[in-house]
């Protein structure tokens, strides 16, 4: 880059921050500049959309969701190894993405991705809708609309029933299949959470074949299943913008405003295990709320680079 | 004001603001943009967001920028379009739609990946201004104030942090 654009650039630079800067005011100034050249107004929106770029990446509540269309397979996903094989739908996606017409009633799979702090809903073809909080990643298959598989992040998933073709959610190693119902699953760390609010939904029937009902929560710690009860009206509760913990450990909490908030939370390792119990009402705009949550929490919540951390609080000696 | 005192605004400052268009590259299209801009005041208020602005002509140029930078992007992102498609799709598939291929949207995640890299190598103080400023929406006067330094530091860094991703896309544009 010669000198006279190098300094053209600087200066377009120079205005794109002062001008995104909301107090900005010297809107004659900036006419000048721009009257100055006339290549000076494209420098000028060169600067502002590469500015952009890092947007989406630095908080992302308001990124757009990303669909990715996997390639279709020539054989059918196997049923309880379906995690392990979209290890590879990625690298597999960049090969080929030709054939995906031709075999119609092959598995089809392809993701649904939401960022932090965003959520959506998608209807599936049978019917069955499935709202997805935000950092959640669910693989379906167009080729079967009734076994999906959610990699990460939280779910509640409105089934249309049938007897005969039971709707099968994969999380982790298990697998959930309604018979009738509304129900949650959180997929996170490692960790498994399933809650119904209405209908009957069997919790590994090929195995534990846990029976839940409206109103019952089923943890499943890496094997370990604990059972829980929460009220129906809660279960889901963050579509409606609430969270409500009885005796939850703080992180879960912290999985759970991590999602809904976008900014990313951590709990320092001597309160992890700490328990809350409370509502948390979400306000309408997320970005910065986690802040607000130390009282509540009865945490010190700490600023850090990539997101907060939620300490012990500092208590001054009587 | 209210969005009929920001119209009023307008006509009293329709030179300044055409004068504004035309500079900030509308060129010979600016009139057609200054009636895009007298649609999107309306459109503002009659969706109940012309709000009390307190520095209507400040809030009238603001809206002008927007709309140019609103074209470029368009723009941009058509030409981009224009470009993958025919690098991807020289022997295409008829019927296929134009929904993001699998490897757009790696590429779309690699950029933001190397976006955010670039912010992160200016250092935890240029990288929390770029943060506060970009996503917050916060003035530079309350940054400089919030971490304790003076708002040309502030300015600088951002500065730095703007030509970081202005060179980045350069290179990317040209790669």
């Amino acid at each position: 880059m010669d000198e006279r654009r190098v300094r053209m650039r600087d200066e377009a630079v120079a205005w794109a921050v002062r001008v995104d800067d909301p107090g900005f005011a010297d809107w004659d100034g900036f006419t000048a500049w721009l009257e100055a050249d006339a290549r000076h107004a494209e420098a000028y929106d060169h600067a502002v959309l590469a500015a952009e770029a890092a947007d989406a990446g630095l908080i992302v509540p308001a990124s757009t969701p990303v669909i990715r269309p996997a390639p279709a397979l020539r054989q059918p996903l196997p049923r309880r190894r379906a995690l392990g094989w979209l290890g590879g739908a990625v690298a597999a996606s960049l090969v080929a993405v030709a054939g995906v017409q031709v075999f119609q009633d092959r598995a089809q799979p392809y993701a649904v991705e939401t960022a932090a702090g965003e959520t959506r809903v998608i209807a599936l073809a049978d019917g069955s809708r499935v709202a997805l909080n935000g950092g959640t990643r669910l693989t379906l298959d167009r080729a079967d609309a009734r076994e999906v598989t959610l990699e990460r992040g939280e779910a509640l998933f409105t089934v249309a029933h049938d007897d005969r073709d039971p709707f099968t959610v994969h999380a982790g190693n298990a697998e959930i299949v309604d018979l009738g119902t509304v129900f949650n699953v959180v997929r996170e760390g490692g960790e498994t959470r399933v809650g119904v609010a209405e209908g009957l939904v069997a919790y590994n029937p090929d195995a534990e074949n846990v029976r839940l009902e409206p109103g019952e929560t089923l943890v499943d710690a890496q094997g370990v299943i604990r059972l829980g009860r929460a009220a129906t009206g809660d279960i889901g509760g963050w579509k409606a913008g609430r969270l409500v913990y009885e005796g939850a450990p703080l992180t879960q909490v912290a999985g759970d405003l991590a999602r809904a908030t976008g900014t990313r939370v951590a709990v320092a390792p001597a309160i992890a295990a700490r328990q809350f119990t409370g509502v948390i009402a979400l306000p309408e705009k997320r970005a910065g709320f986690v802040a607000e949550l130390g009282p509540l929490l009865d945490v010190e919540v700490q600023p850090g680079e990539q997101g907060v951390t939620l300490s012990p609080r500092n208590r001054v000696a009587p | 004001m209210s969005a009929d005192g920001l119209e009023a605004v307008f006509l009293a400052q329709r030179d300044v603001l055409l004068r504004f268009l035309r500079a900030r590259g509308g060129g010979e299209a600016a009139e057609d943009l200054l009636q895009e801009l007298w649609v999107r005041i309306h459109e503002a208020g009659a969706r109940g967001l012309g709000g009390p602005v307190a520095q209507p002509l400040s809030y009238l140029y603001r809206m002008a920028d927007n709309l140019m930078r609103d074209r470029y992007r368009s723009e941009r992102q058509a030409t981009l379009r224009d470009k993958s498609w025919t690098e991807d799709h020289s022997g295409a598939m008829p019927g296929v739609s134009d929904a993001p291929s699998g490897e757009r949207v790696l590429i779309a995640r690699e950029r933001l990946a190397r976006a955010v890299a670039a912010i992160d190598a200016l250092g935890p103080r240029a990288a929390a201004i770029f943060r506060r400023h970009r996503i917050d929406g916060v003035t530079q006067r309350a940054i400089a104030g919030e971490m304790g330094v003076s708002v040309s530091t502030v300015e600088s860094d951002l500065r730095t942090a703007y030509r970081a991703l202005a060179d980045l896309q350069e290179r990317e544009d040209e790669a």
